[in-house]
């Protein structure tokens, strides 16, 4: 079994903080230069760096056939698998793959895809021959209702050419309008799908090579007429049956001898794909190789605590000497570094929705565990109620194979919406199945948009530490005391809520807090104006502007969070609605109200509420302290399972 | 968006858009700038001084360009109609055909992967086929095979049954150009609105005529087809070259009884051109006149924005004709005559043009 000490320990770096990572550059002999990418790709530590070395004498390599043999190998492998199933690569053995042997493998996967494309074609001539029966059937029964001698047709004629067949519906115009130029006629009696059925007749004499060079410029595919078309329909019948049977049964056979010729390939597929398992880091590599003279250089990016490891795989693996140079990240480089995912479990489908925003700048706070928990708290509070959670949860748990990971998310949101349904003591809208822990959302709708209210300050106020925290991370002390949502913001924001607070229980702002908004409003104020190149009426305009949109920023942000109450009271209303309504119907009308009631206000609203709080966590969190422009870590790895048709 | 706030949207981006236009008056100004300076001017930066050979310049040249002008096309199709925008990008669409026909060569002549590569143009999502399914594949036919899964299904199955048939590239490149000009005829055809209709008949339909009467003179007298083929490759316009007009011109005998033949303003426009180069000069001026009448004088936003683009895409070949000139060091005489400054010569009069 391979190790792979890179994912095992990614969980070690706390899951709110970015894990340390070093710039490291490896030098080693050219001739080392597949072992290493190899044990590289071992420890799925190594992220390769790209960029153009600072030293000139280093270049990119010249001699590219390694990877030109790869990649035609790679497609052909590819192209297969559409075809015949390709196995798994036999990764038993990590060893360096040379160009020779890739060279031979994709010169025999040239042989293999040559195979597959001759059956590939086999079975659309079968196609072609079955829809040309079709037509034919078509054909036939449109002249059954002629009073014609169709026998006469097949026959050869001295003067007159004619042709029966079927030509694509929108060449029709322009084949009549040309025929006609050759003194033939065109007769379209018949269309069906994309094509026409046409009968083209004219003088025999010469020009029939101008006429068959115009039918096939038209794509006209005429359609065979059978013998003893005098005979009688029943027999027609049975021909075409026959024929009919015939393509099928050389369906199957073709079926047969791909399976047969593909179990007869596996194991030179099982090699093929082994080979190009093994050769694939090298290739990935090759940008970031960089090589003078017999020495090659590979730049990259490694986790700190993975280096010591790397280190000593490297030191066994490799058989002349090498140097492998590590430092921390420069400051200029902080946009580049990559950084490492959430690897948690319960987490990751959370980190898929966080992904959906952007990547965390390395330095900077990964928002996973803080969107999980708020996302969690404010789904249960929109959606509480005990039935429709554990329904949720059972069917996310129940269709968790075609979920995959993501079936977590549904059980969490359910489980959150069961806990609240506790609190709030609904189940499936019904109060008195469950004496409420706390209360039902609508007995006090002024305390649920108070602690509504108070729950978006709280939100806020975190986003904007955040962000103070981030830009102190990114060495951007300035932007974080006086920029958007830093530390001035904040003061103003807290400022600005102590006052509203004790406006609403003394009926007076107070001196402090307004001391404290005018002040930090000032701040702001002073530090844009400072910043500001422009006319003098210019920048009062745009000062006074960005001041009063700080103001309305703040105040309408906050109000948003109102939707969490709201739709807390608007569950329990809908609900009360549907009993109602149940109320006033037979039994069987009041059993099938109150399931499809549930079920109407299930799906709307656990649509509804997700997006509701989505919007909350992208708009009012992640634009205030996420900058979601960073790169992901993704290390060289071997590839362990044949790429997805 | 409503039908009158969508066509003021336009008219205004087509008026703020048609500023930068340079057109063929005022190419001589642009001649006496570096290609640094024509670089900077069209908005590419400093593309030039990137290291690399004159060819790679020259290719970075052309692929910038193309970006601009799609860039161009990206805002305007925006506020369309799904039938509007449709035959807009139905037009743009010939630079995924250039890469569709680069690639056949590439997968005939049974070039280098890379080679090919090198000469494809990078397009945006809204016009561009799945290049890499097509690049992956191994003969011509497999990459028909390929395209007949896609949107180009019918035309690539047109394509494949007659190279299968044939085997020559020129009826598949024929095919292919054939399908782009019915696919506009076919669009413009579809327009609701009768103002946006009659304008863009006009103008697309100026571009098909041109097609039609360069395909005529050429499949007809120069490569000897029979008038009956001749007929077949050419497109029945929404303009001037109609159904029977096509069904009348190909059955004549030479060349000059053609041109006689021709509906006016193209007798006129034709009548003493000596060469096929020249009436293809001729007519590419008489679009670009029709493309900037429909711009100054047209009342439908995308018939002016399409008026537009034709006119941006001209001033942008003009631009790169320019600067691989003076890549090339080409005399001036040549640069007048790749210009169509100059009456066009055949080419073995080159020399003494020079």
């Amino acid at each position: 079994m391979i190790r792979s000490p890179g994912s095992a320990r990614a969980g070690d770096h706390s899951v709110l903080q970015s894990k340390a990572m070093k710039h490291v550059r490896l030098l080693v002999l050219g001739e080392d230069l597949p072992q290493a990418s190899l044990t590289l790709a071992e420890t799925e530590s190594f992220h390769p760096d790209s960029r153009a070395p600072e030293e000139q004498r280093l270049a990119p390599l010249v001699d590219s056939r390694y990877q030109n043999e790869y990649q035609k190998a790679r497609t052909r492998l590819d192209k297969i698998a559409q075809v015949i199933p390709v196995p798994e690569p036999d990764l038993s053995e990590i060893r360096v793959v040379h160009l020779d042997e890739l060279t031979e493998v994709n010169a025999w996967l040239g042989s293999a895809w040559e195979f597959c494309l001759e059956h590939q074609e086999g079975f659309r001539e079968l196609d072609e021959n079955a829809r040309l029966l079709e037509e034919q059937q078509a054909a036939l029964a449109n002249f059954a209702e002629l009073n014609v001698d169709l026998g006469a047709l097949r026959a050869d004629k001295r003067f007159l050419d004619l042709h029966v067949g079927v030509v694509p519906r929108e060449n029709v115009s322009r084949l009549e309008g040309a025929l006609g130029l050759t003194g033939h006629l065109l007769l379209k009696y018949m269309e069906r799908e994309g094509n026409a059925h046409v009968v083209i007749v004219g003088p025999s004499e010469d020009g029939q090579s101008e006429l068959r060079s115009l039918l096939s410029s038209a794509g006209f595919t005429a359609i065979p007429l059978p013998q003893g078309l005098d005979d009688s329909p029943e027999t027609i019948q049975d021909d075409q049956r026959r024929e009919r049977d015939r393509i099928e049964r050389e369906r199957a056979d073709l079926h047969e001898e791909v399976e047969t010729c593909a179990k007869e390939m596996h194991a030179k597929l099982v090699r093929a794909s082994t080979v190009l398992a093994l050769a694939e880091p090298f290739v990935s590599l090759d940008p970031a190789i960089r090589g003078v003279g017999y020495l090659a250089s590979i730049d990259g990016w490694v986790p700190a605590k993975a280096l010591p490891d790397l280190e000593r795989r490297l030191d066994a693996s490799l058989q002349n000497p090498f140097s492998l140079e590590s430092r921390k990240p420069r400051e200029d480089e902080r946009p580049l570094v990559p950084t490492v995912p959430v690897r948690n479990r319960l987490l990751q489908p959370f980190a898929m929705l966080v992904k959906q925003y952007g990547i965390p700048r390395y330095g900077e706070i990964d928002p996973t565990l803080l969107f999980t928990i708020t996302f969690l708290l404010m789904f249960g509070t929109m959606f509480g109620d005990v039935g429709h959670g554990a329904v949720l949860g059972l069917l996310a748990w129940l269709f968790r194979k075609k979920l995959g990971r993501f079936y977590i998310f549904g059980v969490l949101a359910g489980l959150s919406s069961i806990f609240f349904g506790v609190l709030f003591g609904s189940v499936f809208g019904y109060k008195e199945l469950l004496p409420a822990v706390w209360m039902s959302p609508l007995y006090n709708p002024i305390l649920m948009l108070q602690l509504a209210l108070g729950w978006g300050v709280l939100f806020l106020s975190l986003a904007c530490v955040l962000t103070i925290y981030n830009r102190f991370a990114i060495r951007e002390p300035m932007a974080a005391i006086f920029g958007p949502h830093g530390v001035v913001n904040l003061i103003f924001y807290l400022g600005l809520v102590w006052g509203a607070v004790s406006l609403a229980m003394t009926g007076a702002f107070g001196a402090i807090p307004a001391g404290l908004v005018i002040a930090a409003l000032g701040a702001l104020a002073a530090y844009n104006w400072g910043h500001m190149q422009a006319p003098i009426g210019e920048k009062i305009l745009v000062v006074l502007i960005e001041t009063l949109e700080t103001v309305l920023g703040y105040l309408s942000n906050t109000l948003s969070f109102l939707r969490v109450a709201a739709f807390s009271i608007n569950h329990v209303a809908l609900m009360i609605a549907v009993l109602t309504l149940a109320g006033m119907m037979g039994t069987v009308g009041s059993i099938l109200m109150i399931i499809f009631g549930n079920i109407f206000v299930m799906v709307l609203e656990a649509v509804i509420v997700t997006i509701q709080v989505m919007r909350l966590q992208y708009f009012e969190g992640f634009s205030r302290y996420f900058s979601a422009d960073g790169r992901e870590f993704t290390p060289l790895r071997l590839r362990r399972k044949p790429r997805a048709a | 968006m409503s039908s009158a706030a969508k066509n003021a949207y336009l008219n205004t981006r087509v008026a703020a858009k048609a500023t930068q236009l340079i057109g063929l008056k005022n190419v001589k100004q642009l001649s006496q700038m570096s290609p640094h300076e024509l670089c900077q001017h069209i908005g590419l930066g400093d593309l030039l001084d990137e290291p690399g050979s004159v060819r790679s310049k020259s290719r970075a040249v052309e692929q910038g360009l193309i970006q601009v002008l799609l860039a161009d096309l990206a805002v305007l199709v925006r506020p369309m109609s799904p039938e509007e925008r449709g035959l807009v990008l139905a037009w743009a669409r010939k630079y995924a055909l250039f890469n569709l026909k680069t690639l056949l060569r590439g997968k005939i002549r049974q070039l280098d992967q890379q080679e090919i590569r090198e000469n494809l143009y990078d397009l945006p999502p809204q016009v561009r086929l799945s290049n890499e399914d097509l690049f992956r594949t191994e003969s011509a036919v497999e990459l028909l095979r390929v395209l007949e899964s896609g949107p180009l299904s019918l035309l690539a199955r047109q394509a494949r049954e007659i190279y299968e048939k044939r085997q020559e590239a020129f009826a598949l490149e024929a095919a292919i150009d054939q399908r782009y000009y019915s696919e506009l005829a076919r669009r413009v055809t579809r327009l609701g609105d009768p103002k946006a209709d009659r304008q863009m008949r006009s103008l697309i339909g100026s571009l098909v005529d041109r097609a039609n009467i360069l395909w005529l003179l050429r499949f007809r007298f120069a490569y000897g087809l029979p008038p009956s083929e001749t007929f077949y490759q050419l497109v029945p316009s929404p303009n001037l070259m109609y159904r029977q007009r096509l069904l009348d011109l190909v059955s004549l005998e030479n060349q000059a009884q053609v041109i006689a033949g021709l509906p006016e303003p193209l007798r006129s426009l034709l009548a003493d051109a000596d060469n096929l180069m020249e009436s293809q000069r001729r007519l590419s001026q008489y679009c670009y006149g029709i493309a900037r009448d429909v711009l100054r004088h047209g009342h439908s936003g995308v018939a002016r924005a399409m008026a537009y683009l034709i006119l941006r895409e001209i001033d942008l070949q003009l631009t790169f004709t320019l600067i691989q000139s003076r890549l090339l060091n080409l005399p001036a005489a040549y640069v007048d005559l790749a210009l169509g400054l100059s009456p066009a010569i055949c080419a073995h009069n080159w020399p003494d043009a020079a």
